[in-house]
């Protein structure tokens, strides 16, 4: 009589196991955790966060940089070969209203290759073809809702030239907003290769 | 037919008055000529340019900003422009907008002011004639839409009807199919039943005495009342137990299917599944650094700056920026920290999608993670996945030294990708 008592008291315990372990789980619970302390940085990392941090403000990891400080991305400062290797720190202090001053003096430091055309296709693509459209005609998928997504063929923007366009992609024009943050200025020069293409080829 | 224009026309009104003589026996023809040459006049008489070249002008040149109704896009609708500003002074301002505010004409500089001061793009290379057939264009098309409203209003209207009507039928498909899953599964559980009392009680059951119910008890009085029975159901009971605490245990660690409830309910579905904007275009660090990044508020208002502003939602990322204040967003993929893993090394050197670890994202409301980023995950893929070592010189000699003494491809495993300081250090 004991083993049958001791089999009901088994089996009564498995039921209740099988009922916790088999309902589903609250997706807005990340489970248990072994060893929390391996799993949570030591260092304060700017993605995981986990307690508020101690002195910065609002508790953030992340701190802003010292108000005034120029942002220095791409580190390469030589372009081509040989004879004709330019240097450009490409840091241009041109305010965001004065497209003019772009247009005059900006021009594209880095040579027209076959890679670099390559590279500003995919940047393209990345970037800007949602609105764009993939043949530069402002049909992109955004493009239909956002309006006022122009034709790179059509009136004055056929013509437009590298440093007008390096300008619009830093501090945005009209209804396009700035993509400076998005791309470093190495990046916007070959976007601004590949934009001239897309002005020349027939549609 | 090729049509070019004026010359066809007037080749056409010559044969009507040639044929006009013999009318009573070319009626048909006759007709057929009247007909071609009122629909020329009336096209003539409408409008004075090009409607069709007109066509692709407009919308090569004009329609992101202009729409040909009277509804206002980013500049003002079209409808009945013709009647507000003569074609002169259209041709002029299409031509040089700003000369046209700086020289301070009444009417531009108030469009201008109307429009917050943003200046019409000039079209210096649309000629005169092109001017035209744009508006011949435009009066065209007002002309068109309620024929084409009337066109396209039935099959929509039918179409919704369908749609309201095939869940339904799917609903009682799927309600038939349980019931005979049920059925079949009563029947099963009654054939072994009996089969069972029969070999325990080593005697045949008397048969069709007692109702169904009846007689599932007593078969089933005696199965439970039989040690061996009892005990087997026990250990199959125990073994479970144990396979599920193991398996637990396993999942100790592992977020599979953490989908958290964002404080914005961004929906990937419509961003990066609906309007194909890149992943890229908001999660910059995928292709440049380690982490993907959560994209920072300046590129909402990207879009947002201008579009879908009255959104609750959307609203949420002004009051973040309004008042400075970070918004906290909850981490989905929260890799150990004892384990490195590096976005840019996977996304640009692998060339892997970001849905092969992410899942369908573009199809997801609220991000949830798909795979269990466990060791076992990440060394699966590494053992599996062949290196893309075509057109890179680097790898020319170990793809030769790999050949030597192995048969398959060059995989990541073959260069280094199960050391443990990789990620472990």
């Amino acid at each position: 009589m004991k083993f049958t008592n001791l089999y009901k008291g088994i089996g009564m315990m498995g039921m209740v196991a099988m009922a916790f372990t088999s309902c589903k789980r609250d997706t807005n619970n990340p489970g248990l955790e072994f060893a929390p302390n391996m799993y949570q940085s030591v260092g304060y990392e700017p993605y995981r966060q986990v307690e508020n941090h101690p002195i910065n403000p609002m508790g953030l990891n992340m701190r802003e940089p010292v108000a005034g400080t120029v942002a220095r991305r791409n580190y390469a400062t030589n372009f081509g070969n040989g004879d004709s290797t330019r240097v450009d720190l490409m840091i241009y202090n041109v305010p965001k209203d004065s497209i003019g001053i772009s247009e005059r003096t900006l021009t594209n430091p880095i040579p027209l290759t076959e890679q670099s055309l390559a590279e500003g296709k995919v940047l393209y693509v990345r970037y800007c073809q949602h609105c764009h459209g993939a043949t530069g005609a402002g049909d992109g998928t955004v493009g239909g809702v956002y309006q006022g997504v122009p034709n790179y063929k059509g009136g004055a923007y056929q013509t437009m030239n590298s440093g007008h366009i390096f300008h619009v992609i830093t501090h945005g024009k009209g209804r396009m907003w700035p993509h400076g943050s998005q791309l470093n200025p190495e990046e916007r020069w070959k976007v601004v290769h590949y934009v001239h293409q897309l002005q020349k080829e027939d549609s | 037919m090729k049509y070019n224009g004026p010359l066809i026309m007037n080749k056409q009104r010559k044969k009507t008055s040639f044929f006009s003589q013999k009318i009573v026996r070319r009626l048909p023809l006759f007709t057929f000529l009247v007909v071609v040459l009122g629909l020329s006049q009336a096209l003539a008489q409408g409008t004075e340019g090009d409607a069709a070249k007109g066509e692709t002008l407009f919308k090569n040149n004009c329609a992101s900003c202009h729409k040909v109704t009277a509804e206002r896009s980013v500049g003002p609708g079209l409808k009945g422009i013709t009647e507000r500003r003569d074609v002169p002074w259209l041709v002029k301002w299409i031509h040089n907008p700003s000369a046209m505010i700086a020289s301070g004409d009444e009417y531009a500089v108030k469009i201008y002011n109307e429009y917050n001061k943003v200046q019409m793009t000039s079209f210096p290379n649309l000629s005169e004639d092109d001017i035209k057939g744009i508006l011949a264009y435009i009066e065209q098309a007002n002309a068109a839409p309620a024929a084409q409203a009337e066109a396209t209003g039935a099959p929509a209207a039918g179409g919704a009807t369908a749609q309201a009507g095939a869940p339904s039928d799917l609903f009682i498909l799927v309600l038939v199919a349980l019931l005979v899953v049920m059925l079949l599964v009563l029947g099963v559980l009654l054939v072994i039943v009996t089969i069972l009392s029969k070999a325990v009680g080593g005697e045949t059951t008397e048969g069709s005495e007692g109702t169904f119910m009846t007689r599932l008890r007593t078969s089933l009085t005696k199965v439970a009342g039989n040690s061996v029975v009892r005990s087997a159901t026990i250990w199959v009971f125990v073994l479970l137990v144990v396979k599920a605490t193991i398996d637990g245990a396993f999942n100790v660690g592992v977020q599979q299917g953490y989908a958290p409830k964002q404080p914005i309910a961004f929906s990937h579905k419509l961003h990066a599944g609906d309007y194909k904007i890149d992943c890229n275009y908001c999660h910059t660090g995928a292709s440049r650094s380690r982490s993907a990044h959560i994209p920072s508020a300046n590129i909402c208002m990207n879009c947002h700056g201008v579009i879908k502003k009255e959104s609750p939602e959307i609203q949420k990322i002004y009051e973040a920026i309004e008042n400075d204040r970070p918004i906290e967003w909850v981490r989905v993929h929260n890799l150990p920290d004892l384990a490195y893993f590096n976005h840019a090394q996977h996304v640009n050197v692998g060339g892997l999608q970001c849905q092969q670890c992410h899942g369908e994202i573009e199809k997801m409301e609220v991000v949830q993670q798909r795979s269990s980023l466990t060791m076992g995950w990440c060394i699966d893929c590494h053992r599996k996945t062949d290196v893309n070592t075509k057109g890179n010189a680097y790898y020319d000699n170990l793809v030769q030294l790999h050949g030597q003494e192995n048969k398959g491809a060059l995989k990541v495993a073959d260069i280094g990708g199960l050391e443990c300081s990789k990620c472990h250090y």
